[in-house]
């Protein structure tokens, strides 16, 4: 877990109780989170100025969905190289085409597993160069 | 109508009969005789010979009594002849008895009956007879003409009645054969007129018959007000247009038929995409090639009223053939679906919607479960365990129930789409069989799996496939009592072009993969059976012994199946059992 101790993560949900359970998650992932906002503005300014290893972000979001913070953060090359996860009430094949086309590099839908998400974040953590 | 035009075939026989020689031959010769005798009784002509006066006029009456008394005597064939014959005789008595030459003037009278007569035997007797005649005064003692000049009157008068007698003998032949020729045509004619007056009949009744089939078919289209029927010619210019078109599209008939094209009433946008998408030609081309291809096509166009509003209509789009079976036209009928359409993409949006909004709950409630029952730390007694397990069981039934509404709603709408891969069925069923083993063995049906050793593939979307497995075991399950049995059996099979599968390959089958899931439960009632996959269904026997569950199930079952290119048949009995067939097709070797 020394590794991951390091990893730093965003997480964007505008649903409360999702949010603390996504936070719980990831420390039980042995990361870090960072920065924990409610709306996809406020995500987009704490990912510019914490510059996190991982973001998890939910795609229905005010402000900003999850799609376009996600295009957003790839468009901007000090935040290209940010891991993301998004996470999303929609469940479909095209719903999933449509996130990784916007640049992300997993996908969960909702309701999900807490298993699968923590292994998940380690997943995309443990790739992340020291 | 035709027949007064016609006129009806007057008999011609009784105009042209008068000139028929229907004539008394005799009457003549005995009307001369008559006055001969006055004559005599007046001493105007001399007596030579009496007894021979006595035997002529004799003889004449004779003839005369026997041509009014025997039928056959006074007219054209052998009793005329003969009694001609007879009369001429009689002129020869009274000749020789008066031996008067005036007395040879009654010669006339024989003589022209029997040259009128249609054999030429009549000319022979009558040039016989008339050389008898002259001669026989000759012979008697006092001749009326001088020895001298017997030959020359003997050759000469019978030759005058030859060729004369010829002559009128063959007049009266030409005449008679025209007379027949006459009647012949006038027989076919009346033959021709019958004939022409029943085709004119005919013809009659069926321009009526067709008349009325028109008017039918013009009422009946007529009656149709809430469906447009427009009718085209080749080129779409319309040719019919009923009420329901005047009422859709805000036109009457007169200001549309020859005036306007279908093409018209369209948004031109979406027949170029239409043209794009299936590589048509524009315009008209576009909106017909379907049913060009298939005979008949059913969609969704949009039409444009006169008032520039647009209409959502299912049209149906046929070729119409002429009465020698050669295109003519199309034939375009419409629903209004502008209203149901909305209803649908309103309904959809609702489902999508609510069950969107229900996932996010869900996530809350299934995550901290986890998070409780998983948490090492603060391990749970058993009974919080128990309880807790009750809990994450039916928000899992309900996050269940989430998915097939909205995988339901997106069947609907046509947004369902597949992620297609090799799948090995016989590992999908085996996963089947193992997720639903538990709750088999708690409600005590035994689950028996047959299926291949070695692996099934078929193309195909695995998540999908393994949910349509699943709802067929589960649903098997769910509906068998304690102690029975579900059987899962896969086999590859080849499918015949009538349906029928085989288990052995031959010529023209396809192969085909089919699962059976079979079950000891408790059945479908045979009237419910057509209706099974209708979304939201239920059989009574399911709600009569309270199996949880509320329709969706087959449904989406049957979606994926077609999905696929695949059927899904059943067999059930109640109180037997039910045996659903999921039959999919698999490549060629």
């Amino acid at each position: 877990m020394d590794e991951a101790a390091s990893v730093r993560v965003l997480v964007a949900d505008d649903e409360d109780d999702i949010r603390d359970l996504v936070c719980l998650a990831i420390a039980r992932a042995g990361a870090t989170v960072v920065a924990s906002v409610a709306d996809g503005t406020a995500a987009l300014a704490a990912a510019r100025a914490e510059l996190p290893d991982l973001a998890v972000l939910d795609v229905s979001m005010p402000g900003a969905t999850g799609l376009e913070v996600c295009g957003a953060l790839r468009g901007n090359p000090a935040t290209a190289g940010v891991r993301i996860l998004l996470l999303s009430a929609g469940a479909s094949a095209d719903d999933v085409a449509r996130g990784l086309a916007a640049g992300a590099d997993a996908y969960l839908a909702k309701p999900f597993r807490v298993a699968g998400l923590v292994q998940q974040v380690r997943a995309l953590t443990t790739r992340q160069p020291a | 109508m035709t027949s007064a035009v016609l006129g009806s075939p007057r008999p011609l026989r009784r105009r042209w009969g008068r000139l028929t020689p229907r004539l008394d031959h005799t009457l003549p010769t005995t009307a001369m005789v008559a006055a001969v005798a006055v004559l005599l009784g007046v001493g105007a002509l001399p007596v030579a010979h009496g007894e021979l006066v006595l035997a002529g006029l004799a003889t004449a009456s004779v003839a005369a009594l026997v041509s009014r008394l025997v039928p056959g005597t006074a007219g054209a064939g052998d009793g005329g002849l003969t009694v001609a014959v007879v009369q001429l005789g009689a002129v020869g008595l009274l000749g020789a008895g008066t031996g008067s030459a005036a007395a040879l003037f009654l010669l006339f009278g024989p003589v022209v009956s029997l040259v009128t007569l249609p054999s030429r035997r009549g000319v022979v007797a009558a040039v016989l007879g008339s050389a008898a005649v002259l001669a026989v005064p000759t012979l008697l003692p006092g001749g009326a003409l001088p020895p001298a000049e017997l030959p020359a009157a003997l050759l000469l008068g019978p030759l005058v009645v030859g060729l004369g007698g010829l002559a009128v003998n063959e007049a009266g032949r030409r005449a008679e054969r025209q007379v027949a020729v006459i009647g012949r045509l006038e027989t076919e004619r009346a033959a021709l007129l019958t004939q022409v007056q029943s085709r004119a009949d005919e013809l009659d009744l069926a321009t009526r018959m067709l008349a009325a089939r028109a008017q039918t078919m013009t009422s009946v289209i007529d009656a149709v007000t809430e469906q447009s029927i427009i009718g085209t010619d080749r080129d779409g210019v319309i040719r019919v247009w009923n009420p329901g078109a005047e009422k859709m599209l805000g036109l009457q008939r007169p200001d549309v038929v020859r005036k306007r094209s279908i093409v018209d009433f369209h948004l031109p946008d979406e027949l170029a995409a239409e043209a794009a998408n299936a590589g048509s030609g524009a315009g008209l081309a576009a909106l017909v090639h379907a049913a060009q291809e298939h005979g008949s096509d059913v969609r969704d166009w949009t039409y444009v009223a006169a008032d520039g509003q647009q209409r959502t209509v299912s049209v149906a789009v046929t070729p119409r053939s002429d009465d020698r079976g050669e295109h003519a036209g199309w034939n375009f009928v419409g629903t209004d679906m502008t209203e149901a359409r909305a209803t649908e993409r309103m309904k959809d949006q609702f489902v999508s919607l609510i069950s969107h909004e229900l996932r996010t709950p869900l996530s809350s409630i299934l995550g901290y479960l986890e998070l409780v029952m998983d948490d090492e730390e603060q391990p749970l007694t058993d009974e919080q365990r128990k309880f807790l397990t009750t809990v994450e069981r039916n928000a899992q039934r309900l996050q269940r129930l989430v998915g097939d509404l909205l995988f339901t709603a997106q069947v609907e709408a046509g947004r369902f789409t597949l992620q297609p891969e090799d799948v090995d069925l016989a590992a999908v069923v085996r996963a089947a069989e193992e997720t639903i083993r538990v709750v088999a063995a708690t409600n005590g049906v035994d689950v028996h799996v047959d299926v291949p050793a070695e692996a099934l593939v078929v193309p195909g979307d695995a998540v999908r496939l393994g949910q349509a497995c699943d709802n067929l075991v589960s649903n098997a399950v769910k509906f068998t009592p304690a102690g029975g049995r579900v059987t899962l059996s896969l086999r590859a099979a080849w499918q015949a072009a009538d349906g029928t599968v085989v288990a052995d390959e031959r010529p023209g089958a396809v192969p085909v993969a089919r699962l059976a899931v079979s079950d000891t439960g408790m059945g479908i009632p045979a009237g419910e059976q057509g209706e099974l996959f209708t979304r939201f269904f239920r059989a009574s026997t399911a709600r009569r012994n309270a199996v949880p569950g509320v329709g969706l199930g087959l449904t989406i079952t049957k979606a994926i199946t077609t999905a696929h290119g695949g059927t899904l048949d059943l067999q059930s009995a109640e109180g037997a059992g039910t045996t659903f067939t999921l039959t999919l097709p698999r490549p060629t070797a």
